[in-house]
């Protein structure tokens, strides 16, 4: 907006990105969203899908313009549907290859798990590919080419390689991968790369998987010298160390949420500052407990609404005053029969789900996106500016294949 | 351009994007027989007024609009009230015609219902329909190893090993011959006793019958056993198991497809699963009742005794709510329904034959996990 006046500013200057959004709309879109899920059985999510990007993106300025989405949730209702079309034989195989894994144990499962993770990888290529293809700004699309079959082939040699170094690689093969994805992405002319490393991404996070790989190794090594303890029927002297893993388990468990938003704050500011879209780059200001609160309020308010739902069903209880008795029975006894028991609960019981998929959405996807794109600063945007649009990328139909993966960003 | 069509000076500006080049052009509108957009004089574009649409989700305070022939990422945007004012009042057609609103509410509720409303009629009508068809083109072999699949879990989950009194497996024996030779399955069965306090029995694909202990303890006659012997048979002959995989799997395919990951979809999924089997797996019973009476109108034996052993196990059902869910017919009905069924044939032919095995055999049968 401000910048509206002078729309091709020279000089080096950073220019701001902003998020501009209401939390109060957004609530107000995703709580209509799911009451429009319930009365349709679900079909609304694809719509609901489009309307949230298209908040996220409308309210959301580079450099002065807002993003633009494209998509629609038609798009979507189709490449589920095509979607549904591959992975139905693939079910059908995975059943029929289940009852001979019951058979002959050892091989069944195996390649079927890979395919199913090389699906998955094919999918959020995809996927992201069709939200590139579906984004604008300043009357461009971005864009991505590249085969996903051939990516999906990339990331399960990457998965299996970090997975056989216990995690340790893990950095190295989210480069890499983001590398790959990065090569295929464009905006107009303007060609991307990714410029993150993966050693830089250890040295910033590798005490995230040292602290919890040290954790495990104690709790295991108390939990074996409890076991001995029983054995022996000897309480004194080593029993201390379970109780010392004992302490150590809760302790995890309360700082899992903690730790899971330590290690987004450092992905999230170390991708962002890897990315390039020609010569534009982004800084980020994200601190290490930059989701911190954002954890405390989701945790907060899923307790509060299981508080809310479970004095409803006190009180739907108290009120009926019965335990499911059978209908004529129960008229017979002057109790209310099981069946109107459930009428009063389902309503409650789907409250309570509808409002954890509400919270989730708006502490996982809205305040995530509002905190991690008001904490960047664009530079070197002045390459992109008079970049031309690249023939061939404004039809894309059919792009929304397995899209129904709600994955944001990655 | 000429002096004449140049907008005035003091018009308020607007931000032109062509859509082929990211540069946004400061330019000056004049409202002519089209919608002109001009920078430093020269003529950029010339929109039709009918053409304008809205861009769709714009932020606010921003009014951003496209035209349906330009470049499909060409924009004007304005903050400008005034001009605003002006666009909205010449554009008649800014928020589209009605073919261009394909996504109304009313419209994705109206055909969420109908999609809803034929997956429902395709689970309740198509898959049992389906499962009719396809069951039977399933080859034994793999019919077979369904059943050796299964057999683990079963066992596993009755806890039991297999009897094997000789006496008893001999007395065993000879039930599943006679049975087999009156009924004339489409493959051999084979029955076995499990030492479980269950009282119950059931038969697997493949054609294996397990008898469990617990069902042989309260069972007070050999014509009880008979008759639940030959229940279960007519489960193998009918393809019972296949047809419940088969409907099991296109069904969860199905709801699956409704449900998606709407949220809480798990628990309905669970609840439409179990009412939809309960409902097909009485068609079934029942079916398999027929075909155990007409195998002991062969032997000359009764269908009734069948029935009241039924009976004592479950014990008398009342009709409430919930009896739809159960995965048997009423034990009432059922008795009934055999009872009819040797009525019937007692006025037809009267060919009561001696029991099949002897107060002996009997006897051993019943001590078969001692």
């Amino acid at each position: 907006m401000q910048d509206q006046q002078t729309p091709t500013a020279p000089g080096a200057a950073p220019k701001a990105i902003e998020f501009r959004g209401v939390d109060a709309d957004f609530r107000g879109l995703v709580t209509s969203g799911a009451l429009l899920e319930l009365v349709t059985f679900g079909f609304y999510r694809f719509w609901l899908a489009t309307n949230i990007r298209r908040h996220l993106w409308s309210r959301t300025f580079f450099a002065g313009d807002s993003l633009e989405y494209l998509g629609t949730g038609r798009e979507l209702l189709i490449g589920f549907l095509f979607a549904l079309a591959i992975l139905s034989p693939v079910y059908l195989l995975y059943f029929l290859l289940g009852v001979e894994a019951e058979r002959q144990y050892a091989f069944a499962s195996l390649p079927l798990g890979v395919f199913f993770l090389a699906f998955t990888q094919f999918a959020l290529y995809r996927a992201r590919r069709y939200r590139l293809h579906r984004t604008a700004w300043r009357g461009l699309r971005f864009g991505m080419d590249g085969s996903g079959w051939l990516y999906a082939f990339w990331a399960v040699l990457w998965w299996a390689f970090a997975g056989l170094t216990l995690g340790l690689a893990y950095p190295w093969a989210q480069a890499a991968l983001e590398r790959r994805k990065m090569k295929h992405t464009h905006y107009g002319e303007a060609a991307g790369r990714f410029v993150g490393t993966g050693w830089e991404f250890f040295k910033r996070g590798w005490w995230l998987w040292a602290v919890p790989m040290a954790l495990f190794v104690v709790i295991a090594a108390a939990a074996g010298a409890a076991e001995a303890d029983a054995k022996d029927g000897s309480l004194g002297g080593l029993g201390g160390l379970g109780v010392l893993g004992a302490v150590l388990l809760i302790f995890a468990y309360l700082a899992a949420p903690f730790v899971y938003a330590a290690y987004k704050a450092i992905q999230w500011k170390w991708w962002l500052e890897g990315l390039r879209v020609g010569e534009a780059r982004a800084m980020s200001s994200l601190r290490l407990s930059a989701f911190f609160g954002n954890i405390w309020a989701y945790i907060g308010m899923n307790v509060a609404v299981l508080f809310v739902g479970a004095i409803l069903f006190g009180i739907v209880m108290f009120a009926l005053d019965l335990n499911g008795v059978p209908l004529e029975t129960a008229s017979a006894e002057g109790k209310t029969p099981s069946f109107v028991l459930i009428l009063a609960v389902v309503p409650v019981y789907l409250g309570v789900m509808l409002a954890f998929g509400v919270l989730w959405r708006i502490y996982f996807i809205q305040r995530v996106w509002k905190i991690v794109v008001s904490s960047l600063t664009l530079y070197d945007l002045e390459g992109l500016e008079h970049v031309a649009s690249r023939p061939g990328t404004a039809n894309a139909l059919g792009e929304g294949f397995a899209d129904n993966l709600d994955v944001v960003g990655f | 351009m000429s002096e004449l069509v140049e907008p005035e000076a003091a018009a308020p500006e607007a931000i032109y994007l062509d859509g082929r080049v990211n540069r946004k052009r400061r330019v000056r509108l004049n409202f002519g027989p089209a919608l002109e957009i001009y920078e430093d004089g020269a003529l950029l574009a010339a929109w039709p007024y009918a053409d304008v649409r809205r861009r769709d989700g714009a932020p606010d305070g921003l009014l951003s609009i496209r035209a349906v022939g330009a470049p499909e990422l060409a924009r004007l945007e304005t903050r400008d009230a005034a001009l605003m004012e002006q666009i909205t009042a010449h554009c008649r057609l800014l928020e589209g015609d009605r073919r261009e609103k394909p996504h109304s509410m009313l419209k994705i509720v109206g055909w969420s219902l109908a999609a809803t409303a034929s997956i429902l009629g395709l689970i309740w009508f198509g898959v049992p329909l389906a499962a009719d068809r396809i069951a039977p083109l399933i080859p034994l072999a793999w019919e077979k190893r369904f059943g050796e699949a299964v057999e683990k879990q079963a066992l596993d989950m009755f806890s039991g090993k297999e009897c094997k009194a000789p006496k008893g497996l001999a007395a065993l024996e000879k039930f599943s011959a006679r049975l087999q030779a009156a009924a004339t399955l489409r493959l051999p069965a084979s029955i076995h006793a499990i030492a479980s306090k269950v009282p119950n029995a059931f038969a697997l694909p493949g054609g294996k019958v397990f008898l469990l202990d617990g069902l042989l303890e309260k069972a007070q006659s050999q014509d009880e056993m008979l008759g639940v012997l030959a229940h279960e048979l007519g489960h193998v002959e009918n393809r019972d198991h296949l047809r419940r995989i088969v409907a099991d799997g296109g069904t969860a395919y199905l709801v699956g497809l409704l449900f998606g990951d709407v949220t809480g979809g798990g628990a309905l999924i669970f609840a439409s699963k179990t009412l939809l089997s309960a409902a097909n797996s009485r068609d079934a019973e029942a079916a398999a009742d027929a075909f155990a009476a007409k195998t002991l109108a062969k032997l000359g034996r009764p269908a009734k005794p069948m029935g009241e052993l039924l009976l004592r196990v479950t014990g008398k059902e009342a009709d409430g709510f919930f009896t739809i869910l159960h995965d048997h017919p009423l034990s009432e009905d059922r008795l009934a329904k055999l009872a009819a069924a040797d009525e019937g044939r007692d006025k037809d032919k009267g060919a009561v034959k001696a029991p099949v095995l002897t107060d002996e055999e009997w006897k051993a049968l019943k001590a078969i996990c001692e």
